[in-house]
Parts: C-alpha cells; sequence; structure tokens
C-alpha cells in the first residue's frame, strides 16, 4: 500500500500535468420555492498533495451579490427608543462565507488576505453617515447573527488526507442573484491553486410568479391581493357557517 | 403551547414578499385565534394581529400591509351579511369613505415617508401605543360606568344626541340614518380613520363605530353595516397604494392569516352572542390596552441591540 502510494507520487510528474487542485459543488443552482427554508451545499474536492498539518491547507470562500445596507443607531428619545443616526454601506456582500481546513488567520499573511478578501475583517466596508466605528462593527455582528455572513462555521472536512468537504449553509433570508465560490490551495502561506465555481439563487414557482407580479406589474398585483383576499374572505365564512 | 404544538406539526412556508420562511400552522393558529377574539367582539381585529404579526419578526412594512389586506378580506362577509339584511347607509357610507379614500393616500404617503427615514417600526408601535391607549381607556371607563348605571337605574340611553356637529355647513339629509347634518363630521372621521388605517394596518372599526355613535349621531341600527362599508373600502384603497406604493403586500401570508381568521370569527361570533354589551367592551378595553402596554413597554424599554440593518431605500 505504501508503496503505491510512493509509487504513485513518483509517477505523477511524469503524467500530464495532473491538477493541483480539483473542486466542484454539489448543486448549480438553489431554487426558492414556497417551501424554502434554506440550503447547504456542498463544496467538495480533491488534491495532488496530502492536506492536513505539515500538508497543503483548503480554504473555501463563497460571496453573493452586492448590496447596498443601512445600518442605523437606536437613541433615546424623551424615553422612547427610536432610530436615530445611520450609516449607509454601499456595496457589501448579501451573502459572505469563508472556512478552510484551519481558520485563514493562521494559513495566510494578512497582505494577501486583504488583498483577495479573505476573512469578513478582510471585506471592505466603506460607509457614508454618521462617523463612529461602532456601525461598522454592529454590521458585522448583525450579519453574522443572522448567519449571512460566515467565518469558520466549522472548519473544512479531510477524508484520506487527499479528500475535503465543506458544507455551505444558505439560510432562508438568503437573497436571490449569483453566487461565486472560490476554493485555494495553501502551501507554505501562499496560495498555489484556485478554483472558482458558481451557483445561482434563484425564485421558483409560485415564489417567483408572485414576486415577479408584486415588483414587475404592482398595479395587478394590489388588484388581485384586494380580490384575492375579498373571494377568500367570502368564500371562507361560507365554509365555516356555523348554524 | 402554539410554539410545541408547531414542532410536531410544522410546515415552513417561504413568504415571497417578506422574503423569509414561516411556519404555515402559527400563521394560520395566530389567525383563527385574532379571528376568534375579533367574533367575539364584533371587531375586524386588525389591531390586534399586526402587533402580532411584528412580534413574530416579519418586517412591519409587510405587517401593516397585509394586515389591511387581511382585514379586507375578514370584513367582506360581513358587509355581505348586513348589506342583505338593509343595514348599510350606503349614503353616509359614500360620505365616510370618500374621506377615508383621501385619509388612506395621506396615511400612506405618511408611511412611505417614514419608512425612508428608517423610523416605521418606531412610529407603527407610537400610533398603536396613542390610539389603543385612548380608546381602550374610554372604552374600559365607558362600560364600567354603564355596568354601575345599569345596576342603579335599569337600561337607559338616548336615542339621539345633539352636539356641535350639528351646526357645521354643507348639510345633507341621511335619510337611512334619519340624519339631517353636515357632511364635514363624516368627511373628517373618514378620512382620520383612513390615516389609521393606512399606517397602523388595521379597519378601523373600533374606533369607527364609536365615532358613528357619538359624534354623528347615528342609530345603532345602521352602525355596524355602514362601518364595514367604509373598512372593506378603505382597507381595499390601503392594500392597493401600499402594494404599489412600499411594497409590503404578501399575499400568501395575507391568505394563511384569512385561513385561520375566517374559521376563528365563526366560532367567536357564536360565543359572542351570549355575553352581555357592556361585559363585552370592558373586556374588549381591557385587551386593547394589553396590547397598547406591551408596545409601549416595547419603545421603554433598553433595545436588546441597539443597532438594526436593512437594506438601503
Amino acid at each position: 500500500m505504501l508503496l503505491l502510494l510512493a509509487g504513485g507520487s513518483w509517477l505523477a510528474p511524469a503524467s500530464a500535468q495532473p491538477a493541483e487542485l480539483v473542486a466542484r459543488l454539489s448543486t448549480e443552482r438553489v431554487a426558492i420555492t414556497t417551501a424554502f427554508i434554506g440550503e447547504s451545499i456542498l463544496v467538495f474536492g480533491s488534491t495532488e498533495q496530502p492536506l492536513g498539518p505539515g500538508g497543503d491547507e483548503v480554504i473555501v470562500m463563497a460571496r453573493g451579490p452586492q448590496g447596498p445596507f443601512v445600518v442605523r443607531r437606536k437613541v433615546n428619545v424623551l424615553g422612547l427608543w427610536l432610530n436615530g443616526p445611520s450609516a449607509r454601506f454601499g456595496d457589501v456582500p448579501v451573502f459572505y462565507a469563508v472556512a478552510g481546513t484551519r481558520p485563514a488567520w493562521q494559513l495566510l499573511p494578512e497582505q494577501v488576505r486583504r488583498e483577495r478578501g479573505i476573512g469578513i475583517d478582510s471585506i471592505p466596508l466603506e460607509f457614508t453617515g454618521a462617523r463612529a466605528p461602532g456601525f461598522r462593527r454592529a454590521l458585522v455582528e448583525l450579519k453574522r447573527s443572522s448567519r449571512l455572513w460566515q467565518e469558520d462555521p466549522s472548519p473544512i472536512e479531510i477524508a484520506g488526507s487527499r479528500l475535503f468537504n465543506f458544507r455551505l449553509f444558505l439560510p432562508s433570508t438568503v437573497q436571490p442573484g449569483s453566487y461565486r465560490v472560490e476554493v485555494m490551495l495553501v502551501r507554505a502561506r501562499r496560495i498555489v491553486a484556485t478554483e472558482q465555481l458558481g451557483f445561482i439563487v434563484e425564485r421558483t414557482g409560485s415564489a417567483a410568479e408572485i414576486e415577479k407580479v408584486a415588483h414587475g406589474q404592482p398595479v395587478l398585483y394590489a388588484l388581485l391581493c384586494i380580490l384575492a383576499a375579498g373571494f377568500a374572505g367570502w368564500a371562507g365564512s361560507v365554509v365555516f357557517r356555523r348554524g | 403551547m402554539a410554539a410545541s404544538l408547531a414542532w410536531f406539526v410544522s410546515l415552513q412556508v417561504y413568504l415571497p414578499i417578506a422574503e423569509m420562511s414561516v411556519d404555515a400552522f402559527l400563521l394560520v393558529g395566530v389567525g383563527f385565534a385574532v379571528g376568534w377574539l375579533s367574533g367575539l367582539f364584533g371587531v375586524g381585529g386588525g389591531f390586534l394581529l399586526t402587533p402580532v404579526l411584528i412580534l413574530l419578526g416579519i418586517p412591519s412594512t409587510v405587517a401593516v400591509a397585509s394586515g389591511a389586506n387581511q382585514t379586507l378580506g375578514a370584513s367582506v362577509s360581513g358587509l355581505m351579511a348586513q348589506a342583505r339584511r338593509g343595514n348599510v347607509d350606503w349614503q353616509m357610507g359614500g360620505v365616510l369613505v370618500a374621506g377615508g379614500l383621501v385619509g388612506s393616500v395621506a396615511g400612506v404617503q405618511l408611511f412611505a415617508m417614514l419608512r425612508r427615514l428608517g423610523q416605521v417600526d418606531a412610529a407603527v408601535a407610537i400610533f398603536y401605543v396613542v390610539v389603543l391607549g385612548s380608546v381602550g381607556m374610554l372604552m374600559v371607563m365607558e362600560s364600567v360606568r354603564a355596568i354601575f348605571r345599569r345596576r342603579r337605574h335599569g337600561d337607559a340611553h338616548r336615542l339621539h344626541n345633539h352636539s356641535w356637529a350639528h351646526g357645521l355647513p354643507f348639510k345633507i339629509r341621511f335619510r337611512k340614518s334619519r340624519l339631517y347634518i353636515s357632511v364635514i363630521p363624516p368627511l373628517g372621521v373618514g378620512f382620520v380613520i383612513g390615516v389609521l388605517s393606512a399606517v397602523m394596518g388595521v379597519g378601523g372599526g373600533f374606533m369607527l363605530v364609536p365615532a358613528m355613535i357619538y359624534i354623528l349621531g347615528m342609530p345603532t341600527a345602521v352602525v355596524i353595516g355602514t362601518s364595514l362599508f367604509q373598512v372593506v373600502c378603505v382597507t381595499a384603497s390601503v392594500t392597493f397604494l401600499q402594494a404599489i406604493q412600499v411594497g409590503g403586500v404578501d399575499i400568501v401570508l395575507t391568505l394563511l392569516l384569512l385561513l385561520g381568521g375566517v374559521a376563528g370569527a365563526q366560532f367567536g361570533a357564536s360565543m359572542g352572542t351570549r355575553l352581555r354589551g357592556e361585559e363585552t367592551r370592558a373586556l374588549l378595553g381591557a385587551l386593547v390596552l394589553a396590547v397598547a402596554a406591551s408596545l409601549l413597554w416595547d419603545l421603554l424599554r433598553v433595545p436588546a441591540s441597539l443597532f438594526s440593518v436593512g437594506p438601503a431605500l
């Protein structure tokens, strides 16, 4: 067995440039139906060199579409807690997740992490409005608690030293759009190979139809809501009439 | 109880406008409970429903708009029944609705503005605290007084009361209500209810009925039917305007709530006939005050998180 493995690695350079890193996703399409409660996507793959302590390491990073957000701080006005100053973050990922066979900060120097946007601390968070450092921290905390931003939710699992897999969890509040997944192979504090993957989150079925009509033809949607509620109320009272 | 039940029979459903998944059985159950109470007390129940939805984590914009939409559905069959019995003063209803439509337009503009300012949550809560607090207080005081009066003198009430409302210009004869009054008070009442309906996601029957009796002096026989006419028209208008201007009407949410609501209302109504008027009103007043108090507490206590995040508008 040992001999066989040794023989394999001996032969490796001779074969036509084997990939250092191969990664795939369990699905490339996540459907938001009316029964959507969130979904897990499996990110899996294999490496040429053994993974784990002393060997190579893998980092998985997923990013959703970008969007603007407003963070508001409550202030006490005459005893009531009202929304006070706010900060507008122009362009931040709606969804972000990063995980590694070990936490990324142990694997890569800060400069590389910052350049590639690896780790929540490395997401550029430019904002306008209220000038206080608390807003940036609040955005990170709120995003993390809603699981829309995740950092090392669980380590990437290694099987048989060359196979790895990671379960990427998308909560039910995830937004439709195209998502990018980057799988990086790290050796000696450098990224030596990268796999670019992606998947699409889209509404389908009646959830998609309703959303499409509501945003595309709001007048029609409004009239349908009035008719549907009126009819349901009338029909229900006929069905449930007592005596 | 509801939570443990939901654990056994849980059916998560994705609300396409609220963009979140919620337990369908929980929503039907909430609809049933609110419908039961509204049937018991003979009110629309929107003032209970919208705060409960907000407590469940539905965004205020969706809770208010869908609450109005649900109230529309919950009031339609009542209006039809009243109309069949000839208990609707269409003429007075028309004047109230005219005021109500203008009020709902103004209310939705106010709502949209508050949303841009990021103050919707607090504003909805403050509206509820002020309106429910004062209406609940009046209800409790009035019914307690009536209960005491009944103990001393037996039943006594005035058929008709002349107030300042009778001195205004633009008088019209309302045949059904046997009134000859200015159109200004009903227009004003309709307008105020319209604004409140738009901001609070209610039909406003619990305020409209006393206003029709005490301010307009309408005979009680036509009050319920005529108020339902106003509620149906104004909630339809609020639904329409909220859907096109704010985009908060979630039809899946509305229909789930209605499913429980219409069933609950029938059960509540058959039970409500066994309660006496004043006692019912005292209980309803206490319930209204309890809702106001819980919302006030939410405004006063130090929030669990000082910060909140939302999509930029």
